[in-house]
Formats: C-alpha cells, sequence, structure tokens
C-alpha cells in the first residue's frame, strides 16, 4: 500500500508535541508508530498505536504533565488512541505476559523527536529479534493456536470474524511477523489481504466504530456494496480467501516450530521410519517419492492417503500442491466405474480417517471421486443453528465419530462401546460423507436428494450391494431419530415400536444412533448436550428392547401366496430371519429345507469376503448347537457370529460365519468337505464332538491387560416364551461351545441365538426355554454357576 | 407481575411454544433440564446391567407475563403440554416484584 502524501494523524501529532512535548523533552524523546498504524493499515476507526520512547525512565518521571497534556490532546481530536512509554530496555526485553509488546515493535517506525535516540534503539532491534528468535516464534505460535483453538481450528464460521477467526487479519499479520522474525520471505497472500482490508473497511464504516463481526446483515449489505452476484456466492469467495490465510499461518507456525527447537524436530523425525517405496516422511510431513507419477497413476493418489488414515502425518505443502494440481485428471479417471470402495474402505475404517478425508477435501481428491460433493462446497445454510458450512459439517461428522475412540468420559463411553461393535465403520463413515449432500440440490427433502446422489456414486465405486444397503438406508433416514427425539413421547410404548419398524435390525440401529450423535454434535460446538445424548440414548435403549424383545416373540404368520413348501418352512421363524435374508438367501434354505427332509440333516458351506459360512437345517435335538460350535472349534475355527433359528415344525436353522485363522480350508481344499461331512456325522451322533475337542489346540491364554470381565444376566421378561441370557466374555477359541453345551446341559432349549465378536469380547445372547416354558429361577441359578464357569475356560 | 415456570414435556415444546405464540405470549426462557417428580425413574435392561433412568429429561420454561394475562397463559400452557399421562409435568406461579428492561431501564410491565 503506497503511504498517502500527507499523513494527518503524522500532522496532528507534530503539531501537539511541538506545543505541549518538545519545550518538556528537548531531547531524549522519540515518539514510535507501532502496531497497525506502524504498518500503515490503519483502519477507519481502529486504534492509533503510538509508542514514546524515552532515554531513561527517570526522564518520563520527571515531566508527567506534559506527556499526558500531549496525549489529552490527541485524545480530544478524536483519535483512539493506544499509548506506552517504554526505554529502550524494556524494548528489549521477552515480556512472557506481554507478548503484544514486542510484538508490536515489529511494525514500529520513527514518527518525530529524538533522532540519535531512535537510531540507537533501532540499531539493537535486530539483535534482539536474532537472539530472541526462539522465545519470540514460540510465544506468538502460543497465542494464535489459542486463538484457533477459541474458534474450534476451522475458518468456517457462518459469522466470521474477520480479524480473529482462522484465515482472518490476524493471520495474514502472523504469516508476516513470523517471516520477519525467521528473517526470511513471507508467502504470497497479497489477495487475501486485500479482500479483507476492503471487507474490514466497509465493516468498520458501516457500523461506525471498530466492528469486524461479520454478521448475516453485515454479509447482505457487504455482497450488495461489492457488486457480488449474491450473497452465498461472495461468502464463498471469502471462505476461499480465509482458507488460503489459515493454510498459511498454519504451514509458517509448523516451520518455525521445527526451526526452534531441534529436540521437538528430533522427536519428530523418528518418524522418518515409516517411509515406504511410494512415500517418504520427513519432519512430520508425507511426501511422494516420484510426484510426476500422481497424474499417471490414480492409485498413488488413494495410496497416498490411505497412508495420511493409517499414520495420522500430514502432506507436505508441496505434496498438497501437487495433488490438487492433478486433480482434474484424477477426476476423469474416477468419473468411469471403477472398484475404488476397497481402497476407500480402507481408508475410511483406518484411525486417522477423518483427517485423511479432510487432507482429500482440501487437495480436491474427494470431489474427484465425488463430484457429487461440488454441490456442498462451501455452501451456507443461513440460520443460527447451523454453525459451519454444509461441507465442514460433513466433515466435522467424521471427527466426531473418530473422537469417540477409546474416549472415556461415562456419558460418551456407550456411543464408544456402540462404535466398536460395528462390523464395518467405514461403512457409517460413508453414509456421513453424503447424508447432507443433498442440501445443495434447490426443493424437497434433503435426506431423499442425498440419497439420489449417493445411489449412483455408491455403484460407481463398486460397493456392494448388501452394504449399499446400509448406506443408502442411513442416508434416506438420518433425520429419523433426532426428529423422534424432539416430536415422540419416549415413554410411549408405540415410540419404540414405531423406531424399531423403522431401523428393522439392531445393526442398523446401532448404526443409526451413532450417525444421529455424530450429525447434531456437528452442528455446533455445543449442539450435543448432555442432555441430548441422554434422550437419543434412552431412544437407543427403548428401540433395542423393543428389537430384541420381538426377536423372540414375532413369528412370521403363515404367508398364503408361497408355496406350500415355503409356507412350511417360513411358519414360526422369527421376523428377524425374514428381516436380515434376501430372497435368494430363503430359497437357498428351501434348498437344504428339502435336502434335510431326504437324509436327516443338511450343510453348506461357502466364503463370504474373509470369512466363511457355515448353514445347518436338521430336526431340533439337544446339544445341536453346541455340537457345531465345538465341531468348527475342533478343526481350529473361530466363529465371529452364529444365529439359530427354529421355526414352528422344529426345524432348525443355524447358521455359523467363522474366521479359518490357519487358512486351513484355503489351502487344502479337501478339508472343505471333511468338515462338512464331519459336521453331519455329528449331528446324526454318528461321531462324538468331546473326542473331536480332546485334540484341539490348547487357546492362548489372553493378555492381562485385554481381560474382558464376564457378565452373565438373565431377563426373564424380554419375551413372552422363553427367557434372555447375555453373556459378555473375553472371546476364545471353543468359547461358544462350552457356553451352548453348559445351557443344553442344564436341560434347556436354545431357542434363538444370537452371537457377536468385536475384537477380544464376545457378546452373546441365547433365548432359552425348559420344557417349552421359561425355565424356573433355581435353574437359572445353577446355569449361572454353569455359564460363568464356561466363561473362565 | 407473575413468573410462570413450567416442566414440561420435551416433545411438547413445539405445541406449547406455538399454542403461546396464539395468545400472542412470544417471550421465554427455556432450559434442557433432568429431575423426577411421583413419576421417578424406570429401568432398562441392557448388555445385562440394569441401566437405572432416574432422572428423566425435561424442558423448563419461563415466562414472566401481566398478572391479567396470567389465568390465560396457564389455561393454554397446561392444555398445550397435556397428554394425561404420568410424567407430564408441573406449572408453578411467583410474583415478580420488579422488571428492568437493561437497554433503556423501562420498568414494570412496560419492561416484559
Amino acid at each position: 500500500m503506497t503511504p498517502p502524501c500527507k499523513d494527518p494523524i503524522l500532522a496532528l501529532a507534530e503539531r501537539s508535541a511541538g506545543d505541549k512535548l518538545w519545550p518538556a523533552f528537548p531531547s531524549g524523546l522519540t515518539l514510535l508508530a507501532v502496531g497497525g498504524y506502524g504498518r500503515r493499515h490503519l483502519f477507519p476507526y481502529s486504534d492509533v498505536d503510538l509508542l514514546l520512547l524515552v532515554a531513561h525512565s527517570r526522564l518520563a518521571q520527571e515531566a508527567p504533565d506534559a506527556i499526558s497534556s500531549f496525549l489529552r490532546t490527541l485524545w480530544d481530536s478524536g483519535l483512539r488512541l493506544s499509548h506506552s512509554v517504554r526505554t529502550p530496555e524494556e524494548c528489549a526485553e521477552i515480556h512472557d505476559q506481554n507478548i503484544e509488546l514486542n510484538v508490536s515493535l515489529l511494525d514500529q517506525r520513527f514518527l518525530a523527536g529524538d533522532r540519535a535516540l531512535y537510531a540507537r534503539f533501532a540499531g539493537r532491534l535486530p539483535r534482539f529479534l536474532h537472539a530472541q528468535r526462539d522465545p519470540l516464534m514460540r510465544n506468538l505460535t502460543r497465542l494464535t493456536r489459542e486463538r484457533h483453538e477459541k474458534y474450534q481450528n476451522t475458518y468456517y464460521h457462518l459469522e466470521p470474524n474477520i480479524k480473529d477467526t482462522p484465515g482472518g487479519l490476524r493471520d495474514y499479520q502472523l504469516v508476516r511477523w513470523l517471516a520477519q522474525i525467521r528473517n526470511v520471505e513471507a508467502p504470497q497472500t497479497e489477495s487475501a489481504f486485500l479482500f479483507l482490508a476492503r471487507l474490514r473497511c466497509f465493516l468498520h464504516s458501516r457500523c461506525g466504530r471498530d466492528n469486524n463481526a461479520l454478521t448475516f446483515d453485515a454479509q447482505e449489505q457487504a455482497a450488495e456494496y461489492f457488486a457480488a452476484p449474491g450473497t452465498a456466492q461472495w461468502m464463498r469467495e471469502y471462505f476461499l480467501h480465509a482458507r488460503d490465510l489459515y493454510r498459511a499461518a498454519v504451514r509458517e507456525m509448523e516451520s518455525s516450530e521445527a526451526q526452534s527447537s531441534s529436540l521437538f524436530a528430533q522427536f519428530k523425525d523418528w518418524r522418518t521410519r515409516l517411509s515406504n517405496a511410494d512415500f517418504s516422511v520427513a519432519r512430520e510431513r508425507v511426501h511422494v517419492r516420484a510426484p510426476h507419477a500422481l497424474a499417471s497413476d490414480p492409485e498413488l493418489a488413494l495410496r497416498l492417503f490411505q497412508f495420511v488414515a493409517r499414520h495420522g502425518i500430514r502432506l507436505s505443502s508441496e505434496t498438497e500442491q501437487r495433488v490438487a494440481a492433478v486433480a482434474p485428471q484424477l477426476a476423469e479417471w474416477f468419473s468411469m466405474p471403477r472398484p475404488v470402495w476397497p481402497a476407500l474402505r480402507e481408508i475410511l475404517s483406518l484411525r486417522y480417517a477423518a483427517e485423511a478425508v479432510r487432507s482429500m477435501h482440501d487437495t480436491g481428491v474427494l470431489r474427484a471421486i465425488f463430484p457429487e460433493m461440488a454441490q456442498i462446497e462451501c455452501l451456507v445454510i443461513r440460520d443460527f443453528y447451523h454453525r459451519y458450512t454444509v461441507d465442514e459439517h460433513t466433515l466435522v461428522t467424521l471427527q466426531v465419530v473418530a473422537s469417540l475412540r477409546g474416549n472415556r468420559e461415562p456419558s460418551i463411553k456407550r456411543y464408544t462401546d456402540l462404535l466398536s461393535e460395528m462390523e464395518e465403520p467405514a461403512l457409517l463413515l460413508c453414509a456421513l460423507l453424503f447424508h447432507d449432500v443433498g442440501k445443495g440440490s434447490a426443493n424437497g427433502a434433503h435426506a431423499d436428494a442425498s440419497l439420489c446422489a449417493a445411489e449412483p456414486a455408491l455403484e460407481r465405486i463398486g460397493m456392494p450391494r448388501p452394504e449399499r444397503e446400509l448406506v443408502n438406508f442411513l442416508i434416506l433416514r438420518h433425520l429419523e431419530m433426532s426428529a423422534v427425539m424432539n416430536s415422540r413421547d419416549l415413554q410411549d410404548p408405540a415410540t419404540a415400536r414405531h423406531m424399531a419398524e423403522r431401523v428393522e435390525t439392531l445393526e442398523r440401529l446401532k448404526a443409526l444412533t451413532l450417525m444421529t450423535y455424530a450429525d447434531i454434535s456437528a452442528v455446533n460446538p455445543a449442539a450435543m448436550t448432555p442432555w441430548r445424548a441422554e434422550v437419543l440414548w434412552q431412544l437407543y435403549l427403548l428401540t433395542y428392547n423393543e428389537l430384541t424383545r420381538e426377536l423372540e416373540t414375532d413369528r412370521i404368520p403363515s404367508a398364503p401366496s408361497e408355496s406350500p413348501e415355503k409356507r412350511a418352512f417360513l411358519a414360526g421363524l422369527p421376523m428377524r430371519y425374514a428381516r436380515t435374508h434376501t430372497a435368494e438367501q430363503i430359497d437357498a434354505h428351501l434348498l437344504l429345507d428339502g435336502l434335510f427332509r431326504q437324509r436327516g440333516v443338511a450343510v453348506s458351506l461357502e466364503k463370504v469376503e474373509a470369512a466363511w459360512r457355515l448353514t445347518l437345517v436338521t430336526g431340533d435335538r439337544p446339544f445341536l448347537f453346541a455340537s457345531v460350535a465345538g465341531t468348527l472349534s475342533s478343526f481350529g475355527m473361530n466363529i465371529l457370529k452364529a444365529e439359530a433359528f427354529s421355526n414352528s415344525q422344529g426345524t432348525v436353522l443355524d447358521t455359523f460365519t467363522f474366521a479359518d485363522p490357519t487358512r486351513t480350508l484355503e489351502l487344502n481344499p479337501t478339508e472343505i468337505d471333511r468338515l462338512r461331512v464331519t459336521v453331519e456325522r455329528v449331528v446324526l451322533g454318528r461321531q462324538d464332538v468331546r473326542q473331536l475337542l480332546q485334540n484341539r489346540p490348547k487357546p492362548a491364554l489372553p493378555s492381562r491387560n485385554s481381560q474382558v470381565p464376564p457378565t452373565v444376566s438373565f431377563n426373564p421378561e424380554a419375551s413372552d416364551s422363553a427367557t434372555l441370557i447375555e453373556i459378555v466374555a473375553q472371546d476364545r477359541p471353543g468359547l461358544l461351545y462350552d457356553l451352548a453345551a453348559a445351557i443344553s446341559a442344564e436341560g434347556c432349549n436354545i431357542e434363538v441365538v444370537l452371537i457377536d465378536t468385536e475384537a477380544h469380547k464376545a457378546i452373546d445372547v441365547f433365548y432359552v426355554t425348559a420344557a417349552g416354558r421359561k425355565p424356573e429361577s433355581a435353574q437359572l441359578e445353577k446355569l449361572r454357576d454353569a455359564l460363568r464357569r464356561a466363561c473362565g475356560g | 407481575m407473575k413468573k410462570i415456570e413450567a416442566i414440561i414435556q420435551p416433545f411438547k415444546l413445539d405445541e406449547v411454544k406455538e399454542a403461546l405464540a396464539g395468545i400472542g405470549v412470544d417471550g421465554m426462557t427455556i432450559s434442557e433440564v433432568r429431575g423426577h417428580g411421583r413419576q421417578k425413574g424406570h429401568k432398562e435392561v441392557y448388555r445385562g446391567r440394569e441401566y437405572t433412568v432416574d432422572l428423566l429429561p425435561k424442558l423448563k420454561i419461563e415466562v414472566v407475563v401481566s398478572d391479567a394475562r396470567c389465568d390465560e397463559l396457564l389455561k393454554t400452557l397446561a392444555a398445550a403440554a397435556r397428554t394425561g399421562k404420568i410424567g407430564d409435568g408441573k406449572i408453578f406461579v411467583y410474583d415478580v416484584a420488579e422488571a428492568i428492561r437493561i437497554r433503556n431501564d423501562d420498568r414494570g410491565e412496560a419492561a416484559l
């Protein structure tokens, strides 16, 4: 900026000083401009910062009247004056508590007075800056981080303060100060500065005071004043500039930190050993070894973000720019249907998924993969409830999910547990990515529009159908739970029934609860009050209990439209069976049912994704479920999930999903047949499962810190005809066999089973009866002891 | 002047707000509170543990009105918040000694 021909403030100060100041101080006093005035960035109604430099503190004490009379004259003429009186020695000290004094000197310039004194001071200043470089940078960085923290470290605010919010004018100054202290050239941020400077002049003139809040009203007026096509477009421009400044500020702070402490640098540099053939890590930043390959190898970009998601290390600014530059080529490549989902799923499953997705968003890669996201980029929801723009809100939801991991806060930990029970958290994150995309289209309910955008996108990236169904469900119903929380009586049994009908399965309920938690939390930092978290949790509990209750109680009535065989097979199976199985699966089970009628047992074994699934149809008999579980254990298989259903004819359908940790079945195809035949023989009573188990290898003892204390609980009220037993225990090979055998040994019959494993924790739910009724309490007490023993191994 | 403090079921908020707006009462303070009256809490079983819900989520509405409007407001509020079941909440009425609008020092009913 060019200085004006004649500075009116200087003229005023010279005149006043001539009258009041110089008579008392013929020498030994210098008038300096500091702060905004010093750097010639003075805005209307802003403070004018003056420093009165005195040769000795004694001098100032001798003539206090002259100084105050001088300042009063300036004050009375309408200047908002902010002054300080210092000796050169005071200026050359680090003031940890008053870092502003040190910083204001960075912008000092001579106005009037004793030139010799100024020359002495100005000669010392560079030496001071050099000697005190580290504490200065540290203090500046600390102050800035505190300021950014206050605004949740994001430049997206619907009513930003254009001076203090991240990406505001303070960040512009910070970048220049740090560069000045380090004696390097400041990065180019002039266009952002000019935008903000003009805006600040406008805001100050508009209010007639030093007001930097860009409120909704002010946004509308500013858009009009600067002749923008619309308020939303103009705000988008604001956000783009703020983003540039914020990124420059973060980069400068990081470079300063890296430089200011060799110890810090060493600590951070241990991560260099994470470097691999594609990427290198230096100074806590990822670099691509062959950046030119990014344009020709789009999968390299995906691997790059997998690397970020795995290690939580950010891209170097050079890499960021390189990736952003090839985004158009990537967009072209991703616009064709390609199996991108496995790579994306990995990114979304890793610990630092939220950081990786943010980085993909910042470099334009996310939009290259999903052009649908362009609709919500910097999209402003103009109300007071939504703090962030839509894209930022979306990224914050992912951060909320990440922040759940390992959270011990009691009111939050229950959501943490829920997350650890999710089979595929990547699907939740994927649904969150798309849940508000529909806000970008003009009309109608946004959940529908989001689904319309997501469906073709998910198909294009090759997400398998069952997973797509869950994601689609979550997107379409993402407002359901908050709507029920706000408008339904939770104590009314109809509410739980309504919710249960909507979600249909426990799996969906868990995912939708987490989705709602993340969505509300990301509206603004205060939106998820403990009160709301409690209401949401109650809704989850009520629906959970409703779903588990009907698991046993609600049975499929006979369906007259089906064939007689199918009707007979389905009659009396739990409703859950119909909900969780596709028509093809039901037909396959029907075939097994036919086979069972001829041979007394029917078993099928197939590979599903990374696991195997065994399906068994046979007539009910004691120890059946336990025997099959035991047989699988004797083959070294690890049971991940199991379900047992029985229909009204006493036909049992059991499914076991299990992992094959030693890849026995994969490497020895003959073992597949041997396993199937062995299960058939055990079911028909031709082989004793206890004999099989005698040869089984002893399970490794779990490590001390991963011990899960076993809990065994009974709930006789959950169902009309059976008692629900819920067991949470440390998982180990053979656990399911031991539990099921204990139940059968007590003379109880297993009606329905739901087995789930999360890491080393097994969550098993059995619905048991004894002689067709709920077991007596004495029997249950014996059973509790037996089950506790079984948990212990 | 009277201050009316109502503890209501959270899901009734929209209805209550609309009903009050219908008789020309727009200003109110709403806070999220937890507590129990004679309804007490209830128990849920989850993951084998009994989960006692002893403090139920409620909303508290506070309104200050002139004496003349008090009865009408109480009737409207009670009608809108009522479901007829346990847990509907309670309404308390207090005398207010003075009201002051901070901005311009208006006093009494003028400040409402």
